[in-house]
């Protein structure tokens, strides 16, 4: 599937802001089965130094510096991407296979499944989520299925309220509320397999904004989404699961970056001298494009 | 199992009737316990050093052993030797024992053969972790052990330090065993705390004992402080950089550490917020603008470093620091290092030494199994009662709250099952050491030596040539009893000093060191715009504290002649008023008596305004400038307020005396032993300026209207000018020649016109920030300021012409701070954003 995306970001102080120095991390990392077609991000005003890099995680950043003082700030980011719809070919291995296969892989890439062990700074270990997840994650139960199954248990017991929870709620608050929105749900899908020794990271993205016909719209199209990847053993590697939609990851999901958390992954932060933005406004808008190959096919 | 507990050669010189106690106050140590103890196992030559430096402490306490004690803590007390544990708010006195531990040459020697084996292992490893990463790939490293660090920066990935090395110094605590031998308990490569305190325990001992460490031949210290700067400075390309001692700031534990060092290695001492990053260069502000800094000894963790690379939350860091090291800048230690200090690292050194230096570690480790694997999870759990369990990544965990290590033996049964399901779940979060027994050292407890457990902190520092050093001696921890290994002191621990002894080598002679080429210099380095901001709070807070003790001693004087006279009513009413505005005195106490005023004024904890209150804010500041105060003026500093008995008139007079000499005791002390650098000026401009403030508001408070000659004498008795007034008029005060004396006669060093004279000259010192020959508005406003106080007529002075002046004081207030200091908000820290979109 074919997807154009424009993203509009845009920011104003009650008074300016002094040296501000922004990471900006819109535009996507490119991902195995997603094919850039472009990319462009647009900054205004002109920032003074602009310096793209890859990393430290699964994310593209940019930093962007202002000499002069900053009343406003508008990031648009706009791409075309092409998805591939990925199916695992299997179910995988056995829990316990998972734990001694991502122990044995001699690789500390971003993409190797040893940065996603353990706890991290916004997805901290929680006895109550751990002891939560435990029926869940059976030692002999298949990987796909143990995460197919907790996906689907925060689906239905989890309900999807935003505004009970806000960007800095500790995903363990928003366990005892059980609600929240993605970032919550990916963060406590996140803690429960990583309580049981099973890598697991956060994934930012877009959905389709319009259903394909006959489909309801999905949850969460208005703006960047949230998931999470399971490494599900040597032979699958990552594979995407959507607690908010109950789904697993196809081609409805386009994918921006992968962290441990949503700190890695965060679309903008930053430091200035000055009080925090008195407004943010942000359209996302997600657009099909026809296949034209497929549909003469 | 037990060592032999005293060795032969112990009791040699003791004859019929046993040693003399003075002679050989070590003869009767007693050991406790079954350890071996380092005195009793030293060599022969060892041991005579530890008898004699006994002696010679019983001798200098005239037989009191006990007498020591508080000698020592006096001069700890001096040094400003504190530390903090985490919560406090004050700082706690540092305990150090009189008993030092010495440990011979040679053994020593060995000791840091094995260090800087195990230092250069470790600058490889991290290298390595931070590079190609081959340890991983070929299987030696498991990826877990470095990801699972919470000190792994995989920003720093792929990015090779500054001049080439990772670790620049490097800290390690190591115990000895009951047969002799010494094993590491951690690396510590992130911050080298306990460095500072090594070099003031040292110094503390030394002046207390005079030249007994000297006499038996303990090796100095100093060599190593050099090494370290020049270790550092090596690096930048000029031959004479500009370095900067990162610090978190004053609430950090090891503030007034940090402080000291700077001081001793002549770094500038800054926090993140004096420190800004333009175009790739790192840069400190001051008063005279931007100055460049080419390397910085950070004190401060990787991740709260740089918020644009780490925690965009860091308050404390320096956006962009991690750019400006890519492009040049020197940072000691390199970021990221500390992935080696995680409990787990230790199990693979041995391995590591073979593989990447071919060698057997000399130094080992306690024995330490990391249960991610899966045959070291099996002996684990097999031989849990021997061993203590550690979090492998020192992280709170299920089974070890707090991250902490725990014996097997000590679990109950219920957190030992605890433990083992928790082990079963993730075993990648725990490690197992052996139980290393520490051997004992004779510590001076009561008067008496016993023998108390005991860890070394050693340091090692890279020299100008990149070749490690150590530091000759080390910070010795000793035991009260319980656990050692926790941090570096916790409640009712004490440290020792560790002497390296060398009886082979001639008598010491004290040292002059002769460096290839100094070059000379008296500009004082840099002054930045917080340290000049902090100078000019602690000259305003202090005279501002020696102000109201003036009024607050003139109104106890009037109130013991108000009975008498009406006209002494209406001074205390105006004294008591002008207390009132100035904060030391609530607003509703007009009613009060004039005794309680001046109690509330004097030492009142509520009033902002109070003496009390003042001192408190003069001391905070002094702490931020312990690396320019010299020893007597911070020993004055500190002293706590005089005594006086509540509602007693007399003695709260007594103590306003009291007070009142302390701050001229501590004027000549800043006067006399300040170089007379922009330091010194920033502190006295702000004395004079608070000075002149408050001298105008006295007046605004008492002459106008009707002024009585009670009123004019009480005015001049703030500006100590009775003597000369009755000298220069013989008779009583009028306001024309009052007014002239205390507002602009540039030669009565109380008055207002002083004051004026006396900030027009520091401001035309200090160095303009562009230098096209125009003076910069502080200094025009000193000069109108000072002009016209040149031209009033003292017989012409009104209500009007002494609010403009107060407003002109003001507004160059106002513009030092603007022109010098960190601005407003930029002063008031950073607010990093966080924004979902």
């Amino acid at each position: 599937m074919r997807y154009s995306v424009r993203h509009v970001t845009e920011l104003v102080y009650a008074a300016p802001v002094q040296q501000a120095h922004f990471n900006v991390r819109l535009l996507p990392w490119e991902w195995d089965g997603h094919r850039l077609l472009e990319t462009r991000l647009g900054v205004l005003p002109s920032p003074d130094d602009r310096a793209d890099y890859l990393g430290p995680y699964c994310v593209r950043t940019t930093q962007l510096a202002f000499a002069e003082p900053l009343e406003r700030l508008k990031i648009v980011s706009e791409f075309a991407v092409e998805v591939e719809a990925s199916q695992p070919s299997s179910l995988g291995p056995a829990l316990d296979k998972v734990r001694a296969e991502s122990l044995a892989q001699r690789d500390l890439s971003e993409f190797s499944p040893a940065p996603y062990l353990f706890p991290s700074r916004l997805a901290d270990d929680d006895p109550a989520i751990a002891t939560w997840a435990q029926p869940f994650l059976l030692d002999q139960a298949d990987i796909v299925t143990a995460a197919q199954a907790l996906t689907s248990a925060i689906h239905s017991e989890f309900s999807y309220t935003p505004g009970a929870t806000t960007s800095t709620t500790p995903p363990a608050q928003a366990f005892v509320l059980r609600a929240g929105v993605c970032q919550d749900f990916a963060h406590v899908m996140i803690i429960a397999l990583r309580s049981q020794e099973i890598p697991a990271a956060y994934v930012s993205g877009y959905l389709r904004t319009e259903p394909p016909p006959g489909k309801s719209r999905l949850v969460g199209a208005d703006a960047m989404h949230a998931w999470v990847n399971v490494w599900c053993g040597q032979e699958l590697g990552w594979v995407g699961f959507d607690p908010t939609n109950n789904c697993r990851v196809e081609d409805d999901h386009i994918f921006i970056g992968m962290g441990r958390d949503y700190a890695d992954v965060a679309p903008i932060d930053g430091t200035f001298i000055g009080s925090a933005p008195q407004t943010m406004t942000t359209s996302v808008d997600v657009l099909p494009q026809t296949d034209r190959a497929r549909i003469s096919t | 199992m037990s060592e032999p507990l005293i060795s032969a050669n112990m009791s040699a010189d003791a004859d019929l009737f046993g040693p003399d106690p003075a002679s050989d106050p070590l003869a009767y140590y007693a050991l406790q316990g079954g350890g071996a103890d380092v005195f009793a196992a030293s060599d022969p030559a060892i041991g005579k050093a530890w008898r004699r430096f006994a002696a010679g402490l019983a001798a200098q306490s005239h037989g009191d052993l006990a007498a020591l004690q508080p000698m020592l803590d006096s001069q700890v007390d001096d040094l400003g030797l504190a530390f903090r544990l985490t919560g406090d708010e004050q700082e706690r006195p540092w305990p150090l024992n009189p008993m030092p531990i010495f440990i011979g040459a040679a053994e020593w020697q060995t000791l840091t053969d094995g260090l800087v084996q195990r230092a250069n292992l470790l600058e490889r490893v991290i290298a390595d972790i931070y590079g190609n990463q081959t340890l991983i790939r070929g299987g030696h490293l498991p990826a877990a052990v470095v990801s699972g660090s919470g000190n792994f920066a995989r920003r720093m990935v792929g990015q090779m330090p500054t001049g080439g090395n990772f670790l620049q110094v490097y800290a390690v605590d190591l115990v000895r065993g009951p047969s002799g031998e010494w094993r590491v308990l951690s690396d510590r490569v992130r911050l080298p705390v306990g460095i500072g305190y090594a070099l003031q325990n040292r110094l503390a001992l030394a002046q207390v004992t005079g030249g007994l460490l000297a006499s038996v031949g303990v090796r100095q210290q100093t060599g190593f402080f050099d090494a370290l700067r020049q270790g550092i400075a090596s690096h930048c390309r000029r031959s004479d950089p500009q370095i900067a001692l990162l610090t978190p700031g004053r609430f950090n534990q090891s503030y007034p550490e940090q402080a000291h060092l700077a001081r001793k290695l002549g770094f500038a001492l800054v926090e993140g917020r004096d420190l800004t990053v333009r175009e790739g260069r790192l840069f400190v502000r001051t008063i005279a603008g931007l100055k460049r800094i080419h390397a910085v000894w950070r004190w401060i963790n990787t991740s709260d470093i740089d918020p644009m690379s780490f925690d965009a939350r860091s308050q404390i860091g320096v956006p962009n620091l991690i750019a400006a090291a890519s492009e040049g800048l020197v940072l000691a230690n390199w970021p990221g290092g500390a992935v080696v200090e995680s409990r787990a690292m230790p199990a693979f050194l041995p391995r590591l030494a073979r593989v990447l230096l071919n060698e057997e570690l000399a130094l080992p480790n306690a024995a330490t199994w990391w249960c991610g694997g899966e045959q070291e999870r099996a002996h684990v759990l097999a031989n849990l009662d021997q061993l203590v369990i550690s979090s492998a990544f020192r992280r709170a965990v299920v089974g070890l709250a707090d991250g902490r290590t725990r014996a097997g033996a000590s679990l109950s049964a219920l957190e030992r099952s605890e433990l083992v399901a928790a082990i079963a779940r993730r075993p990648i979060d725990y490690t197992a050491q052996e139980i290393v027994n520490l051997s004992t050292t004779p510590t001076l407890a009561q008067g008496q030596f016993e023998a108390r457990g005991f860890t070394v902190r050693a340091f090692l520092a890279r020299d100008e040539n990149g070749q490690w050093t150590a530091l000759q001696g080390g910070f010795a921890r000793v035991s009260q009893q319980g656990d050692l290994r926790t941090s570096l002191m916790g409640m009712g621990d004490i440290s020792a000093d560790l002497c390296i002894v060398d009886p082979t080598a001639p008598e010491p002679q004290e040292a002059i060191p002769t460096p290839e080429f100094v070059s000379i210099r008296r500009e004082q380095g840099l002054l930045s715009s917080q340290s000049a901001d902090n100078l000019f709070w602690l000259g305003r807070y202090g005279e501002r504290a020696h102000q109201v003790a003036r009024i607050v001693r003139a109104l106890l004087s009037e109130f013991s002649t108000a009975e008498q006279s009406p006209a002494a009513q209406t001074t205390t009413q105006k004294l008591s008023q002008l207390l009132r505005q100035l904060g030391a005195a609530p607003k509703p106490s007009a009613n009060w008596s004039f005794a309680r005023i001046a109690e509330t004024a004097l030492a009142s904890a509520e009033q902002i305004g109070s003496v009390r209150s003042l001192l408190k804010r003069e001391l905070q500041t002094a702490q931020l400038l312990r690396d320019r105060l010299t020893r007597d003026s911070w020993r004055s500093l500190q002293r706590t307020m005089p005594s006086y008995l509540p509602g007693d008139i007399e003695s709260i007079r007594a103590a306003c005396d009291r007070l009142i000499e302390r701050r001229a005791t501590l004027a000549w002390l800043f006067a006399d032993g300040m170089s007379r650098g922009p330091a010194w000026r920033f502190l006295d401009l702000g004395l004079k300026l608070e000075r002149g403030s408050i001298i105008l508001q006295a007046v605004q408070q008492i002459v106008p209207g009707s002024a009585s000659a009670a009123d004019l004498s009480a005015l001049l008795d703030l500006v100590d000018g009775e003597a000369s007034y009755r000298g220069r008029y013989l008779t009583m005060p009028f306001i024309a020649p009052v007014f002239d004396m205390v507002l602009l006669d540039p030669a009565h060093p109380r008055g207002l016109a002083y004051q004026l004279v006396e900030i027009e000259q520091h401001l035309a010192a200090i160095p303009p920030l562009v230098d096209d020959g125009m003076p910069e508005q502080p200094l025009r406003l000193a000069r109108q300021l000072r002009a016209k106080v040149e031209t009033i007529d003292a017989n012409k002075l009104g209500p009007g012409t002494l609010g403009e002046l107060r407003t002109l004081l003001h507004d160059l207030s106002e513009a030092i701070s603007a022109r010098y200091f960190l601005q407003g908000a930029e002063a008031r820290g950073r607010e990093p954003t966080r924004l979902l979109a």
